[in-house]
């Protein structure tokens, strides 16, 4: 009786380690495979302004837009730049907005069971189809002090008895997608660029100090984003394994 | 949304930039952002050689968190006699995702449903046994075996400096009551790495997990020689915590806590506490912890 459940408890192992070998190998090629990419982009079109720590009751973050800067475009020339090394890297069209509007669930676990939402706008928003994958750059996620979330470009506060703190962030999710079954190969949000900060957010983020004025202050805020964006988009793209060298 | 675009500059754009402008000047910065080193992680592990379906990849940055406290706490609920013990610190998360805010009596639990400022989702609290050998108060009133208490929390913040949190718990094994606590903490951060935080408790327990610790029936009250005594639920305990943590650098924190309780109704009243305890109860905990980086291709 014990060595006939022992039986049963190796087959079932075996049946899992070789499921997922299979998918495994099933990402592998399917990246291997890949040759003409579009890139769509939906982080650029607003702005959070967030404030966290010690701060009044019903204080509610704001928004600003910024399409003006030009970030996705930014984003699209520069993942272009960077993959065109190993895709033909082709122009595609998209509703930036329909995009940018899409939001994770509150609940964890449907997130993780639902089918994900940037399958069906691939297929039915960008144009034209028939590439062999997507990749789909969106807003991601962090927390920020106890009570509050921040997500995508912004500038937040952090405030202190004695001191304020500021920071900004680019939080963004790359995921590539199968140009035919519009499955989601891979899926990774972009890390920090460092640890050295004491108040660190889940995706590339840094602090700002000193005096703001001058009428200057909203190009330098571009340029802060822009750099924040440069730097992590090679490291992400890397740890995808969609460029080399990183 | 308010709209900021430099090329437009009506009164109202400019207003809106305005807006920003103030936001920043707020807390004065400027964008003068020190040009940091890439990532720096411990060490880096292999990609993971399958991908489990239905959940995330675990490729990325991670941030452990290992270390060690002691905490002197009651020998038991009741006791006015109390115990040094060691409390191994760890913790994993996603690398930049904030250690958020804990209080010392919170039970382990995993937020299911987050949208910033309200979570909830199940809660787990293990319950030590109670051995009579161990303690000359408890010598006749036999073992209560370990409990089990499994339940949910919900835990708000109206703002980001106060926390409301409840759990209720049903218990298995030593106790097979039900558990509510309350409490609220003012977290109140000095600066950006020392934070204090208060604030009051109250826990209500059914009969079923006030009777096994503090009941005793007529076999008991022979052989431990205390009067028999029914106890039965309702306010078990009101009291208020404390504790302070100072992130010393982005690796090491260290942090203390006191918590005291006050028992209540039959807990209280239970010839344990009142002939042989106390119903004073105080915990102060100590601890230090190491948080590194690494990453998984």
């Amino acid at each position: 009786m014990r060595r006939i459940a022992f039986l049963w408890v190796g087959l079932a192992i075996a049946c899992i380690a070789l499921g997922a070998a299979a998918a495994f190998e099933t990402r592998a090629t399917r990246l291997q495979a890949i040759k003409t990419v579009g890139i769509v982009s939906a982080i650029g079109e607003e702005m959070s302004l967030t404030q966290a720590g010690l701060i009044a009751l019903g204080n509610a973050g704001q928004s600003l837009s910024i399409s003006a800067w030009g970030l996705d475009e930014l984003i699209v020339q520069q993942a272009t730049k960077l993959l065109g090394g190993r895709f033909r890297v082709q122009a595609v069209s998209y509703r930036r907005a329909a995009f940018a509007a899409i939001r994770d669930s509150a609940v964890a676990p449907v997130n993780l069971l639902r089918s994900d939402p940037f399958k069906e706008l691939v297929r039915s928003d960008v144009a034209p189809q028939g590439l062999d994958a997507y990749i789909v750059i969106t807003r991601a996620r962090s927390k920020l002090g106890n009570g509050r979330n921040v997500e995508g470009i912004g500038l937040a506060q952090y405030r202190t008895l004695l001191a304020d703190y500021g920071l900004i962030h680019a939080l963004y999710e790359v995921r590539v997608i199968d140009g035919k079954s519009f499955d989601v190969i891979e899926k990774r949000a972009a890390a920090p660029l460092d640890n050295t900060g004491t108040m660190r957010l889940a995706g590339p983020s840094g602090p700002i100090d000193a005096t703001f004025e001058g009428p200057a202050a909203s190009e330098r805020l571009r340029a802060a984003i822009t750099d924040l964006i440069t730097r992590s988009l090679p490291v992400t793209l890397g740890d995808m394994h969609l460029i080399d060298g990183q | 949304m308010k709209h900021f675009d430099e090329a437009a500059l009506d009164p109202a754009a400019r207003a809106q930039q305005t807006l920003l402008t103030a936001f920043l000047a707020a807390f004065g910065a400027i964008l003068a952002i020190p040009q940091s080193a890439s990532a720096q992680t411990a060490f880096t592990l292999p990609a993971p050689p399958f991908d489990v379906p239905m959940l995330p990849s675990p490729s990325g940055n991670w941030t452990v968190m290992v270390g060690i406290g002691g905490e002197y706490t009651p020998d038991f609920v009741g006791s006015k006699n109390g115990k040094l013990m060691p409390i191994p610190i760890f913790s994993i998360r996603r690398a930049g995702s904030v250690d958020q805010f804990r209080g010392p009596r919170d039970s382990a639990s995993i937020a299911l449903f987050d949208v910033g400022n309200f979570r909830a989702g199940p809660a787990f609290k293990y319950v030590g046994s109670r051995r009579s050998d161990k303690y000359a108060e408890l010598t006749g009133l036999g073992d209560v075996k370990a409990a089990y208490e499994l339940g949910g929390f919900v835990e708000y913040f109206p703002v980001d400096w106060l926390r409301l949190r409840s759990e209720l718990r049903q218990g298995m094994g030593g106790n097979t009551g039900t558990v509510a606590d309350v409490s609220a903490d003012v977290i109140v951060p000095l600066i950006q790495r020392l934070t204090i935080s208060a604030g009051p408790r109250f826990t209500w327990k059914s009969t079923k997990a006030t009777a096994p610790y503090f009941g005793v029936d007529a076999v008991q009250s022979v052989a431990s020689g205390l009067p028999m005594y029914d106890a039965k639920g309702g306010a078990h305990s009101v009291g208020f915590g404390g504790q302070i943590s100072y992130r010393i650098n982005p690796q090491w924190e260290v942090h203390a806590y006191v918590e005291y309780e006050k028992l209540l109704g039959d807990a209280a009243d239970s010839p344990l506490v009142k002939l042989r305890g106390s119903s004073n109860q105080t915990t102060i905990g100590l601890g230090a912890s190491y948080s590194f980086d690494f990453r998984i291709r």
